[in-house]
């Protein structure tokens, strides 16, 4: 569906993409994450065709992104709504534009309204909405056409849980209705809820890719043991056999023992922290 | 294809109309202030000037009209305040389609303005207009359509409201001072007499009057000046608009 071949992107000094490579298939949930000035919001406007790389090619369906916007659904990191015009306007503007009309625009006017719990507040001016009732109209002129490919940038952050969940739920059902996601995220439980592959990014480029499971595999996990005198804390690729051996080494019984598997958040400390520092 | 674009369009315009209605404040206000000054003015102007009727209307006409650069640039500059721009560009809509949606309404609120004003001051001056409307209409879309042109290009280049403002109201009283339409040109002194032409307000001024007399041939001249100048900023401002503001360049 979206294929990215070494995008390079500059803005005066500052190099946003450095060979930037990933491809998502239809129906497949990426979940790009990386840090702030890694390259995921340039990734994600030049993957619409809002921006030209400076190199490198990416495409949508073979196509030239700019050539086949009305497949796609962007949910920017920033919200970009008329704060004079109701959510209702909104989605009838954008719907038509899509080339939705009457029933079938009504229809899914109600549908997003539903799904994005949005019913309350569907003729009221998006100024004076919540920010997280605003992150659920964003995400529904996102959605209003649907998209085979929807990209969101940090469609979450700053949201509360109710819009969070009701963000997920929707962007998981789409993926399995087909639609291929590209979803950009500082909240990495949000990827193990929505089973996505996980991209890494640094420094404009992807430099690791797979499912939670394969990136965590051979990543260290944590063995906490207390003693009644003592605290050992070790990290390690093999906690069971590093208990027991701490245990033996020891000769008494602990007053209580803790192994952590690493987390997605340890994965992203472990790719990301040469770039920190 | 050409239904689902002219769809599109419709969709836009309607969006854009309903987005200027929710704030009409300024349209109102340059529909009744150049009324206002027509008709405390017109005594003044009858005892100073040769001709007064056509400067009666043609000043006010010119200088409101120019004040409406504000209306086209504010509303250009929300959807790069509200950041709506981007996500119109990659809906399905083309750029022309984007361009249109956004425009028509504009235009319509410009060609409002100037013939309220113009049919006012017709009656007020007892000008006959219907034998001259047909050079009338034609001079209020080419003004109209400069205006549009200069505001749109004033909206990609100014970084905020305020600068929108005060470009707006300084170029106004600039371009109306040193065109005429406060001050005849006849009655200013001799240095700004050299300036006027410079000014696109002087060939504003020079266009209604030719099409409130009814006078073609001069009518021709000043009309093809601002059609110059509406190439030059419109040529422009589509380019920045159909390329997107730019990140961090301009907000």
């Amino acid at each position: 569906m979206l294929k990215a071949e070494n995008l390079t992107k500059r803005y005066g000094r500052v190099q946003a993409l450095a060979g930037f490579s990933l491809e998502v298939a239809a129906g497949e949930i990426v979940g790009l994450v990386g840090h702030n000035g890694a390259g995921k919001t340039t990734f994600i406007e030049t993957a619409t065709g809002l921006i030209r790389p400076d190199g490198g090619r990416v495409t949508v369906n073979g196509q030239d992104p700019a050539r086949v916007r009305g497949i796609t659904g962007v949910c920017p990191q920033q919200i970009g709504l008329y704060l004079s015009t109701t959510v209702r306007e909104h989605l009838r503007l954008f719907g038509g534009l899509a080339g939705l009309r009457r029933t079938a625009l009504r229809a899914e006017i109600d549908d997003l309204a539903e799904s994005l719990k949005l019913t309350s507040f569907m003729d009221r001016p998006v100024g004076v909405l919540s920010g997280g009732q605003q992150r659920r109209t964003q995400a529904a002129v996102a959605l209003i056409n649907r998209p085979s490919l929807l990209l969101m940038d940090e469609p979450t952050a700053g949201a509360d849980p109710e819009t969070r969940q009701a963000l997920l739920d929707v962007v998981k059902q789409r993926a399995s209705e087909g639609a291929a996601v590209i979803y950009t995220t500082h909240y990495l439980p949000e990827l193990t809820e929505l089973a996505a592959t996980i991209a890494v990014a640094r420094a404009g480029a992807v430099i690791a890719r797979g499912s939670a499971a394969d990136l965590l595999d051979g990543l260290p996990g944590e063995v906490l043991v207390t003693f009644a005198d003592a605290e050992v804390h070790v990290s390690t690729t093999d906690p069971t056999g590093t208990l027991l051996e701490i245990l033996r080494d020891a000769g008494r019984p602990p007053i209580a023992v803790d192994l952590r598997k690493p987390s997605l958040d340890d994965l992203y400390r472990s790719l990301t922290v040469s770039y920190a520092h | 294809m050409l239904t689902e674009s002219l769809r599109r369009i419709g969709v836009l315009v309607r969006h854009n109309v309903l987005v200027r209605l929710r704030d009409p404040g300024q349209m109102i206000s340059y529909i009744v202030l150049p009324i206002i000054l027509m008709t405390v003015f017109k005594p003044l102007y009858e005892k100073a000037v040769q001709g007064a009727n056509y400067q009666i209307i043609s000043g006010p006409l010119v200088m409101f009209s120019i004040f409406t650069l504000a209306i086209v640039g504010n509303s250009i500059l929300i959807e790069r305040e509200w950041r709506t721009w981007d996500q119109l560009r990659v809906s399905r809509a083309h750029r022309a389609e984007l361009l249109l949606g956004k425009t028509l309404p504009i235009m319509a609120i410009l060609i409002t303005q100037q013939l309220v004003v113009v049919l006012f001051g017709c009656a007020l001056t007892g000008i006959p207009l219907p034998d001259t409307i047909g050079y009338v209409v034609p001079a209020i879309l080419i003004w109209g359509v400069m205006l549009l042109a200069i505001g749109a290009a004033l909206a990609t280049i100014v970084r905020s409201r305020g600068e929108m403002g005060m470009v707006s109201d300084l170029g106004t009283m600039m371009v109306s001072a040193f065109g005429g339409a406060l001050l005849p040109v006849s009655l200013m002194p001799s240095w700004a007499r050299h300036v006027a032409p410079f000014s696109p307000g002087y060939w504003g001024v020079d266009m209604f009057q030719a099409a409130l007399r009814g006078q073609p041939a001069h009518l021709v001249r000043p009309a093809l000046v601002c059609l110059a100048i509406a190439l030059v900023a419109g040529t422009f401002a589509t380019y920045r608009l159909a390329h997107g503001f730019g990140r961090g360049r301009l907000m």
